[in-house]
């Protein structure tokens, strides 16, 4: 586990690493950006049908007095969840900044940390909204050393599946209650929290004695009684921490867990729903996918590939031939609203010229078949910046599950945001691709899928969770038809990267 | 007067995309690494098309999944002659495609005394009379040296309707020129400029294409 100066209450967010496969996780702190982002639009979310499973997350708040164990409590739930992305906020994060005056009341030890005004609740629920509505967001880093926010610094969460909640008044505010699935206050006698208290204080921050008594006598236990102990009514469920609490905390894990699978079964549901509704000709009418014209140059090179003789040389040559023929149909509309007057080489005007900036385009590939279109990329527009998604299905359920998030800077300002994959076949990872893009702020007619084969199921899915909105460019379709007179198999395997790239 | 609409010419989609290409080749200001760059783009685009219109034959193959894939693969076999040269810009383009394809090459020049073409060298595939042939060459000015090519081409015997003449930009003089002498040869460009100039160059034209790509 990973734990940046938690001890300090410095940065208490983190993602949890299996300690079993190394997952690659979307955790960074983006010293450009500033504190959370202030745009709450919605407007990728009225037009589509498909909910990820970072949307709506789940979210438990652990509270408990100072001392209470209750951080212990929820690192054991972060440790054992087997979800991709489990982040640990932490309420510290949301402390106010201090004016000058509290500043020194604070390196004073006279400034009430405890009370409930201290900390920026509207702060807080902006931020936690902002994650169970599947945004990306930044949580602001406190500074315990200057009592302030550290200036352009914060910690950058996108497609957490569970957010744990914890700090003293997790469970205080209304707001950040009806955001909760899942309540847990952490109960310890209040001698026992100061036990606790004066030991971590002393030994770990090297504080002294008096000023530990007096510290807890002005702020820490009046506020604990006051505000913290009556959240307990607030919790689902109340956890002992005295002594050992495991079969408590397992408990709670196991619910936790069976609540997970729920969910993740309805993600599937609703992914395999959206192959059913609307016909393929009528998809095919509404001009949003664009099938490359079958010439002889396209069902030969087809051909070619699909021969389980072809060697991969060749392979890669033709894929990359055929990839090229598809990548230039794709910006062919490409066209920068300026014209442009030129003078010819050989001294004759032209006005109003038709310009394109390649520089409006940009790509990102879905790990690894996408990036079998890296070369024709580059070779189309060299200077092209490439991004990158990883998205696995669990081996056990089927469900896609987003690991890893490259993308390139402002990906939301490019006019022509360039999907790529190899091949589509149940289109669920496609789908959470797009749905990536669209919580970057990328606007989704400026979404161009472009793919060597689909399946008509996977298209269909596609063009239903967005409801016909998303421009789809593919070499070639194999419909629901060709698949049932059972010729079209090769169609559901993913041979395209396991050839192109040498590695099954 | 020009005989359109042309008869044999196959004029690459005038999309947006393909207009900027030629906004950025065209424009004088444009350093020669862009030059050649969005050059070969479209030359590839050319290739491209002239590889469509060669004819294909059921060519079925087994699939990884030994199912049965109704393909279709080319038949005959194809070469590239370039003019030199210009013509030798667009080799690579060819290449690109088809790998290891033959190209031979035709060097025509002005003739100082008589101000014609003359043929000054020739050099072809032995079997050429049996293949498809792309003539290369980025420029349809007059027509002069792309008739005197394709006449060599023809006396070694490839037929007419096998040639396929790829170039950039044509004028509609030269288009009519060359189709007065070879009605059957399709002419691949992307571009159609308005006429020429007293010195025979395109108006409005891109200047001299191999000065451009070559600088020599």
């Amino acid at each position: 586990m990973v734990k940046v100066g938690y001890e300090s209450r410095a940065v208490d967010c983190h993602r949890y690493i299996d300690s079993v496969e190394p997952r690659f996780f979307s955790y960074m702190t983006n010293p450009e950006s500033d504190m959370p982002e202030p745009s709450r639009r919605r407007s990728s979310i009225e037009a589509k049908r498909y909910i990820p499973p970072w949307t709506t997350p789940y979210i438990i708040g652990v509270g408990g007095t100072s001392g209470s164990g209750k951080t212990s409590v929820a690192s054991k739930i972060v440790s054992s969840m087997n979800v991709p992305w489990t982040v640990l906020v932490s309420m510290d994060n949301f402390y106010k900044p201090l004016n000058k005056e509290q500043r020194a009341q604070a390196f004073n030890n006279s400034y009430d940390f405890d009370e409930p005004a201290a900390i920026d609740m509207d702060l807080a629920y902006e931020c936690i909204l902002n994650l169970k509505e599947g945004k990306k967001t930044n949580i602001p880093v406190y500074s315990f050393v200057h009592h302030n926010r550290t200036p352009g610094k914060s910690t950058t969460i996108y497609g957490a599946s569970v957010v744990v909640l914890e700090g003293i008044y997790a469970l205080h505010d209304k707001r950040l209650l009806d955001l909760m699935d899942l309540k847990i206050y952490v109960d310890a006698d209040l001698d026992v929290c100061l036990a606790r208290r004066l030991t971590r204080d002393i030994v770990s921050r090297g504080r002294d004695l008096p000023g530990c008594i007096d510290q807890w006598e002005r702020f820490v236990k009046p506020n604990a009684v006051k505000y913290v102990k009556p959240t307990m009514q607030n919790a689902d469920a109340i956890i002992p921490s005295m002594g050992d609490n495991g079969v408590a905390v397992q408990l709670l894990i196991n619910h936790i867990e069976s609540k997970l699978e729920l969910k993740s079964e309805e993600h599937i549901k609703e992914l395999i729903k959206l192959g059913f509704e609307q016909n393929y000709e009528s998809m095919k009418k509404n001009k949003m996918v664009h099938e490359l014209e079958s010439t002889n140059q396209v069902k030969s090179i087809m051909t070619m590939l699909l021969d389980k003789r072809l060697n991969r040389d060749d392979f890669v040559f033709y894929f990359d031939r055929l990839a090229m023929i598809l990548l230039s149909k794709t910006i062919d509309n490409l066209a920068s609203p300026n014209k442009k007057n030129i003078v010819t080489a050989s001294g004759y005007s032209m006005e109003r010229l038709t310009v394109c900036d390649f520089n409006e385009v940009t790509a990102v590939n879905i790990i690894r078949s996408g990036d079998c279109f890296m070369s024709s990329l580059r070779k189309t527009i060299p200077n092209i910046s490439i991004g990158k998604l990883l998205i696995q299905s669990d081996s056990q359920t089927g469900e896609p599950q987003l690991h890893a998030e490259f993308l390139p800077d402002n990906v939301n300002e490019y006019k022509k945001v360039l999907l790529m994959e190899g091949q589509l076949i149940s289109g669920a990872a496609m789908i959470m691709a797009i749905q990536v893009l669209l919580d970057h702020d990328v606007r989704i007619e400026n979404i161009s899928v472009v793919m060597y084969l689909a399946t008509e199921t996977g298209l269909k899915r596609v063009m239903n969770a967005f409801n016909n909105r998303v421009n789809i460019y593919v070499a070639s379709i194999v419909t629901r038809e060709e698949l049932k007179n059972r010729k079209s198999n090769w169609a559901l395997t993913r041979f395209v990267d396991a050839k192109y790239f040498g590695c099954e | 007067m020009s005989t359109e609409p042309f008869r044999n010419v196959c004029l690459l989609p005038q999309t947006n995309q393909l207009l900027g290409l030629y906004t950025i080749i065209r424009d004088r200001s444009t350093a020669r690494p862009d030059f050649i760059f969005y050059s070969d783009r479209i030359i590839r685009l050319l290739v491209e098309e002239g590889l469509n219109h060669l004819p294909v034959m059921d060519r079925p193959v087994e699939t990884h999944t030994n199912e049965t894939f109704k393909g279709v693969g080319f038949k005959g076999k194809i070469c590239g002659v370039s003019i030199v040269r210009a013509g030798e810009s667009m080799e690579q383009g060819l290449r690109d495609c088809c790998r290891s394809v033959r190209i031979g090459k035709i060097l025509i020049q002005r003739d100082e005394e008589t101000a014609l073409p003359k043929l000054f060298y020739e050099k072809l595939p032995e079997d050429i009379a049996d293949r498809y042939v792309f003539l290369l060459d980025p420029m349809l000015a007059t027509g002069g040296s792309a008739i005197m090519a394709t006449d060599v081409l023809i006396k070694r015997g490839v037929k007419p309707e096998r040639i396929f003449f790829l170039n950039l930009i044509c004028s509609k003089e030269g288009i009519d020129n060359y189709h007065k002498a070879f009605p059957d040869v399709k002419i691949v460009t992307g571009a159609i400029d308005r006429g020429l100039n007293e010195d025979k160059y395109l108006v409005p034209g891109l200047g001299d294409f191999g000065d451009r790509y070559y600088c020599i």
